[in-house]
């Protein structure tokens, strides 16, 4: 794939309206080569609206959706062609077994060999565990099963963009967890944009995440970052013996912002607030260390992907890039 | 797309990529599944038995010419349903059930999945709901008369019964195209079909407009498939209708395709 490009998805001012109903309100939306995002967001929210838009299958009313380079409008089919997409609720023919639905999608991107396209297609039955029922008819098929081959027909090409519309939605926590391990081995490949409502997923494989509300983003930026929380970097500290005089000494440090104190029992608990996370995470530890006291407990404050959700889409919030 | 050295990659920019896919899908959905035989004992069952039972009932004082005038009514007017109740699963079935927008997440035009609908479909028809039951019809007919009919003729005919049969094909698309319900897609086209006589009579313009005078033609005329089947003289009116008809059914199929284009899924 080509790098020229320095996203492999960039949005700007995208919207859709549906008669009276704004679905999606300006998005600026911009996401590197080879990276997860977690995209978030309520029922509503516009999640896939915004994916029918990057594939073509619906127009804006106004604003653009370049992927790879392309317009999402006037070169949807060759986008289409170096991507793959599994729908929020995947529907194939009926009547088709899964070997013959994987072959029928093989066919859209592969003249031939024929051998090689047979082959692409075992291996993919055999990612998601499909061998064994490849041909049985699909309207035999469960909801895991159909979303399964809903996972394999979205990579039959190898893509260089996945785009996974609520994928672990009807799997169990097996399947669940096989998704994820996908996705996490894609990532050297390809990008993969993914909607969902499990929050755990996203912050176990992604390293963006956008969040969206209403049709507006209100949050974007890597994982870490959100994670961090709108009140910056804060260390918590656990420790014991001379308090006053190292917190003297951490106060006077030009990176250190306030200094939150609380006892519990004989133990005080330190909320340490840095400007410069790099050098409170080279110098705070060793200053504590070498001085009179002693440290019990040392850690990065850290959110829950679940804390920040709710606090960007109850609160109204815009957090990140 | 890394990983893919092994293959032969499509790579057509126009508007037929995925044609080719597509419609060999929909030939497989006709001629490798139950659907031809089903087809076949339908149209061929209904239309020769009936044919059989006039031809050869003992109280029949049928002419051949009154039996071919049978067979052009039961060759046309019936299958007609059939191929509309067809079609408006190819658009508003595939609209509804999602697999449209499935198949078009897919690097495929929206002409090409319109057009493999029309062509797979129509070969469909044309095997099944044509050449299989008039062939023995054909067969019937010919032993009535107790000597072949003309081929060329009666092939004509059977040219003449699949203009018919287009027709209600692309009203049936084009109206798929517009509603999301079935409804309308399927009542306005039988409406026609078995309306189009007494419209006729009320208003005889209409006899260029509506296929009717091409394979069937009771109470306003011969029809241009009898003409051909007996060997008449053809009228320059009759020509005009199926010259008429033709570019209907195309002008149906272009709204279709642009009406699909603007589809949102």
């Amino acid at each position: 794939m080509s790098l020229a490009q320095p996203y492999v998805i960039e949005t700007q001012g995208l919207s859709k309206n549906y008669k009276n109903i704004q679905a999606l309100s300006s998005l600026n939306l911009k996401v590197s080569h080879n990276s997860i995002i977690g995209f978030l967001g309520p029922n509503g929210a516009g999640k896939t609206t915004t994916i029918k838009l990057m594939l073509g299958l619906i127009r804006p009313t106004s604003g653009t959706a370049s992927i790879f380079g392309m317009d999402s409008v006037k070169q949807s089919v060759d986008i289409r062609s170096r991507s793959g997409y599994l729908p929020q609720e995947p529907h194939f023919y009926e009547y088709m077994t899964a070997r013959q639905t994987l072959r029928f999608t093989a066919e859209f991107f592969f003249k031939g060999p024929r051998k090689a396209i047979e082959d692409r297609v075992d291996e993919m039955l055999e990612l998601v565990d499909l061998t064994d029922k490849a041909d049985r008819p699909i309207r035999t098929f469960s909801g895991g099963e159909r979303q399964r081959l809903g996972i394999a027909q979205a990579q039959v090409n190898y893509p260089d963009l996945l785009i996974l519309d609520e994928p672990a939605a009807s799997l169990d926590p097996l399947g669940r967890r096989d998704v994820l391990e996908v996705m996490s081995r894609l990532r050297k490949y390809a990008t993969v944009f993914y909607s969902t409502h499990i929050l755990d997923d996203v912050q176990r494989v992604s390293d963006t995440v956008a969040i969206l509300n209403k049709g507006k983003l209100v949050a974007q930026g890597p994982i870490e970052e959100l994670l961090a929380g709108s009140e910056g970097v804060i260390y918590i500290i656990h420790l014991r013996g001379d308090i006053d005089s190292a917190l003297k000494l951490i106060q006077s440090q030009p990176w250190v912002g306030s200094i939150k104190t609380s006892q519990h029992n004989e133990e005080y608990i330190w909320q340490v607030s840095v400007s410069d996370p790099a050098a409170a995470e080279a110098q705070l530890l060793k200053l504590l260390v070498n001085g009179p006291v002693l440290v019990t407990e040392f850690r990065r404050k850290k959110y829950e992907l679940e804390d920040v959700f709710m606090q960007v889409v109850e609160g109204g919030q815009n957090v990140g890039k | 797309m890394s990983g893919n050295e092994a293959f032969e990659l499509v790579t057509g920019r126009g508007w037929s990529r995925g044609l080719g896919n597509l419609s060999r899908s929909g030939l497989a959905r006709w001629f490798k599944t139950r659907t031809w035989w089903i087809q076949c004992l339908i149209w061929g069952g209904s239309i020769n038995l009936l044919l059989i039972a006039i031809a050869f009932s003992r109280q029949s004082s049928q002419t051949l010419y009154g039996l071919l005038l049978i067979f052009g009514i039961f060759a046309s007017l019936f299958p007609a349903v059939g191929v509309v109740i067809i079609m408006q699963d190819a658009l508003v079935g595939e609209k509804r059930e999602g697999t449209a927008a499935w198949v078009l997440s897919k690097p495929v035009t929206r002409h090409s999945f319109v057009l493999s609908k029309v062509v797979s479909n129509s070969i469909g028809i044309l095997a099944t709901m044509i050449l299989v039951p008039c062939t023995i019809a054909y067969a019937i007919l010919s032993i009535y008369n107790k000597s072949p009919l003309s081929p060329l003729g009666f092939l004509g005919a059977l040219a003449i019964i699949f203009v018919n049969h287009f027709f209600f094909l692309s009203l049936t698309m084009m109206l798929g195209s517009f509603f999301n319900a079935r409804g309308p897609v399927i009542g306005i086209p039988l409406a026609i079909l078995f309306l189009q006589q007494n419209l006729i009579d009320f208003l005889p313009i209409l006899r260029f407009i509506f296929p009717w005078n091409l394979s069937i033609g009771l109470g306003t005329g011969n029809s241009l498939m009898f003409s051909l089947m007996t060997k008449a003289p053809i009228q320059p009116e009759q020509l005009t209708t199926l010259a008429i008809i033709i570019i209907e059914s195309l002008l149906f199929l272009i709204v279709c395709l642009w009406r699909f284009n603007r589809e949102e899924f």
